[in-house]
């Protein structure tokens, strides 16, 4: 099997897979990072989203080999251990999330939407996360949400 | 302890888990050893299974068992039991249960039924494996429609149930429906079909099975809503006894009904866990929840609302037909039957009601309880035919609805359904959500939308529905000497925040920190009995038991503390955390209460070290009554046919709220499900092919960000119920109860200068449009 190098959540990691294998699987059942999840099998849900070299890509829509020498940062990665990152508290400040499972991939978008809109507003946000599914909330704490993280992050200098 | 009290919005204390990318959801373990099932589902819905060859899958890389129809017959295992609280028709007979196999024997019923199991090295060889798996098929004609499968000629599902009726039920009094519509002024009538939905979590099925030869026992990790109950479902299956099988449910990705049943798939992995000795792991992808996951409502109903001159409510009659699916599924047959019929009539005071309903096969997925199970179904009924007569009779929707509704001084009282309403103020719900929606601001509005070129509207759906699930629940408190208290229960959060609200309410009682409690759901050896989660019981019943273990607890530390105090436990109050003499003022901290309870020699006689730990089993009596009041103003493009919900209000009167951060998520929640259901969602299957079309994330809509109004929300708080100790009602199924009729009917409201007076959900933008556009154009 061909190898394969990038960085994963700043570290640099080497592996074997398949061609066929997914960026989402080579995240999961190869490295443990189990907190990317997987909703669906069409590349609809979101729940798998990711940064790749900054950009929030779902990761069930890349193969591994694809993100060869590429920088990949996780839920896992994004803030150091024991510490929330400014999105991830506003989530839990907000109650935007119930069950968890479209969380990670809620807040690598949103991370990744807030950097990239220094100017967000309600309608961006919802356009922002069209790509992400969430089935318990209804939303409408989860774009509170993203807003208060983005406008946190800017205070952080995060964007 | 204020911070933490009862009625806080404490932000929860699962949250830093789940943010982190630290759940533990089923397909996040893994085990030594472990191997990887797939399930070769039937590609036809209705066909006989005359051979399955899968000589060549057997010698494919890493395949190590294929488990057959044939084989599971051989084997003599038990169908998978009903559960439906309602057994019998109307003449006294048992329903008729056909038998449903964990794999199809012989004949396939529906698209997706479990053919054969294929567990391999890798899910990717079992799924090889699977493709290459012969399957003989003679197909069959189907029937996928409810009302189509009772006419004459229709293809028979079962050979020996004649007219694939499963039963037929009634409730409410007939005589008495039918004198009043005979002397009413007005009868106005509704046919409307509810449609097939399904809950569609975003973390999917699965669950991993093991066996240890040494115990002869299995151990269950399954992404269930209910351990306890599928536990006996599935050693009833595998004809073992309950406690051979220890059952866990780990973090669970949401729910909604969905992952109540008993299913499938889990006695089956269990069984090939003890064939091979190795652990099997089973994860459904999103096709096989589409096509395996039990579908919801999916009613035919005619609803006939009988008024008096004045616009008064003399009766209802309502009859539907249910579709069941191929089988009756774990709590299938009770929806379209009395979990339809036991909230008739929403909160109006309706003098006589008459509901009968047939439940049928057809073959599509079965169904079974989705987030509301038959009180969406009936708030949607009443609401839409209400809306009807008022148009038919020329009164504004609002004044009819505040005409009819149920005045606070005629509570309690039993519906005609029997429904005990013991609590509430629909009046004062209605007029909150009439004075939050800005009426005075509504002309300017569609004045506003008119020169946009759209068409608004305007409706108002007070709803009141009920409680459910299993009657009985558990708590056990147990102390340990480091000052941890571990918290145990049998009902089950799958996201709804148990893990918060019920430490809250031992924490607010007792006074202690409620960091300090450790909490433990979804485990059969955790708890003796359990109800797990549905019908909106997780504090009506959970909590309640909470606060019995909290009370006894207390009443046992009284006795310490009263000890402690040199007095008697009459004269020890409790209040703050603290026991206090009446007599000398002295008093004592629950938390030193506690660490007394390790020492004999400070304790009294006839107490021992550890006797603080506390085990009850909460009982209901009654199902309460959750209501309120939703409102909803649309905007419609009459060039589109698209709907934009614009605004959104709602009153709801749950009782007690605990905590109200985490209630306003089960309604905004319940919103997003119920506008889903009303405006995109939709199963369905092909009536020739039965054939499943909405198989994906493609073809099945789901609310997005976008989708959603702006919802502004409110509590009543003031009509606590006394049918439990806490005095709540339940918050989970509301939002599903309210949104679809106030969404349809704003909708309706906003095209009645086209004529417009029904369009069945869901109102997607081609309906709409071609409603608009009238019969020329409709296909």
């Amino acid at each position: 099997m061909p190898q394969l190098s990038l960085s994963v959540n700043a570290r640099p990691v080497s592996a074997d897979v398949e061609p066929r294998c997914l960026l989402s699987n080579l995240l999961r059942e190869h490295l443990g990072l189990t907190g990317t999840h997987i909703g669906c099998d069409t590349s609809q849900c979101g729940a798998c989203v990711v940064l790749v070299d900054g950009k929030a890509i779902k990761s069930c829509t890349m193969f591994a080999h694809q993100a060869e020498g590429c920088e990949v940062t996780t839920i896992e990665g994004l803030a150091g251990e024991g510490t929330l990152h400014p999105m991830q508290e506003a989530f839990r400040d907000h109650h935007a999330l119930q069950c968890g499972f479209c969380t990670p991939g809620m807040i690598m978008a949103s991370v990744a939407l807030a950097r990239d809109n220094p100017a967000l507003d309600e309608a961006a946000v919802c356009k922002g996360l069209e790509g992400n599914l969430c089935r318990c909330t209804g939303y409408q704490n989860i774009i509170r949400a993203v807003l208060a993280g983005a406008k946190s992050m800017r205070g952080k200098h995060d964007v | 302890m204020e911070k933490y009290g009862i009625g806080q919005p404490v932000r929860r204390k699962e949250d830093v888990r789940f943010l982190t990318g630290k759940g533990v959801y089923i397909d996040d373990i893994s085990r030594p050893n472990l191997v990887h099932a797939v399930i070769l589902r039937s590609p036809h819905a209705h066909a006989k299974i005359l051979k399955i060859d899968s000589s060549e899958a057997q010698t494919m890389p890493g395949v190590l068992a294929i488990v057959t129809g044939q084989d599971w017959e051989r084997e003599d295992f038990a169908p998978i039991p009903t559960r439906s609280a309602v057994k019998t028709k109307i003449s006294g007979a048992p329903l008729n249960q056909p038998p449903r196999h964990c794999l199809a024997i012989e004949r396939a019923r529906y698209v997706g039924e479990p053919v054969a199991l294929i567990v391999a090295e890798s899910s990717a060889q079992a799924q090889d494996a699977a493709e290459s798996i012969e399957v003989d098929y003679e197909e069959l004609e189907p029937v996928t429609d409810q009302v189509k499968a009772l006419e004459p000629g229709a293809p028979q599902i079962w050979d020996d149930i004649e007219g694939n009726i499963c039963l037929d039920f009634e409730l409410g009094d007939k005589q008495a429906t039918d004198k009043a519509f005979a002397a009413a002024d007005h009868v106005v009538s509704l046919e409307l079909r509810n449609n097939r939905v399904t809950a569609v979590p975003i973390e999917t099925r699965g669950a991993i099975a093991e066996y240890d030869a040494a115990s002869d026992s299995y151990l269950l990790h399954n992404a269930t809503q209910n351990v306890h109950a599928n536990r006996a479902t599935f050693a009833d299956v595998l004809k073992i006894s309950p406690d051979k099988l220890h059952h866990v449910a780990p973090d669970v990705g949401g729910g909604f009904g969905a992952k109540n049943s008993g299913y499938p798939e889990p006695p089956l992995l269990l069984y090939a866990a003890k064939k091979l000795g190795r652990p099997v792991k089973w994860i459904a992808d999103r096709n096989e929840s589409f096509q395996g996951d039990t579908h919801g409502r999916d009613q035919a109903s005619k609803v006939e609302l009988a008024l008096d001159s004045e616009g008064k409510f003399l009766a209802l009659r309502t009859s539907t037909i249910g579709n069941l699916g191929a089988y009756c599924f774990t709590m299938g047959p009770f929806t379209p039957t009395a979990g339809s019929a036991r909230t008739q009539g929403g909160p109006y005071d309706i003098p006589a009601m008459f509901y009968s309903a047939i439940a049928a096969f057809t073959n599509t997925m079965p169904l079974d309880p989705y987030r509301g199970a038959g009180r969406p179904e009936a708030s949607f009924q009443i609401e839409r035919v209400v809306e009807l007569a008022a148009r038919e009779l020329g009164i504004d929707p609002v004044e009819l609805r505040a005409r009819n509704l149920m005045r606070a001084d005629t509570l309690p009282r039993k519906t005609p359904m029997g429904l005990d309403v013991d609590t509430g103020d629909f009046p004062q719900l209605f007029e909150r959500t009439l004075k939050m929606s800005d009426r005075e601001g509504y002309a300017k509005r569609v004045q506003e939308s008119r020169a946009r070129g759209l068409r608004r509207g305007f409706a108002i759906a007070p709803y009141l529905e009920c409680s459910g699930g299993m009657p009985k629940e558990f708590a056990g408190v147990t102390f340990a000497s480091d000052g941890t208290i571990t918290l145990s229960v049998g009902s089950q959060s799958t996201g709804m925040g148990h893990e918060t609200s019920l430490p809250q309410i031992l924490g607010a009682r007792l006074g202690v920190d409620m960091d300090k409690i450790a909490y433990v759901q979804g485990d059969t050896d955790a708890t003796p009995l359990g109800g797990g989660h549905g019908g909106s019981r997780g504090l009506e019943m959970g909590g309640s038991a909470v606060m019995t273990a909290a009370n006894d607890i207390i009443a046992k530390a009284r006795h310490i503390a009263a000890h402690m105090l040199n007095s008697t436990p009459d004269d020890i109050s409790f209040a703050n955390g603290a026991f206090t003499d009446v007599k000398t003022d002295q008093n004592i901290a629950m938390e030193d209460v506690i660490a007394a309870s390790f020492e004999q020699g400070r304790l009294p006689s006839d107490m021992e070290p550890g006797c603080l730990d506390t085990g009850v089993t909460y009982e209901r009596e009654l199902i309460t009554c959750p209501n309120g009041c939703h409102a909803a103003e649309v905007e419609v493009d009459p060039e589109t046919g698209s709907i934009n919900v614009e605004r959104y209000w709602v009153v709801d009167d749950f009782g007690t709220i605990i905590n109200p951060l985490l209630a306003e998520g089960q309604v905004m929640g319940g919103i997003a499900q119920g506008l889903g259901q009303a405006l995109m969602e939709n199963i369905v299957y092909d009536e020739e092919s039965g054939q499943l079309v909405t198989g994906s994330l493609m073809d099945y809509a789901l609310p997005r960000a976008d989708s959603m109004p702006n919802m502004q929300l409110a509590f009543f708080e003031d009509a606590p119920t006394a049918k439990n100790p806490l005095g709540v009602k339940g918050a989970g199924e509301a939002g599903c109860c309210g949104a679809p009729p106030a969404i349809v009917n704003a909708v309706l409201d906003a095209l009645k200068g086209d004529g417009v007076t029904h369009i069945e959900m869901p109102l997607t933008p081609e309906k709409v449009w071609r409603a608009i556009a009238g019969g020329k154009l409709s296909p």
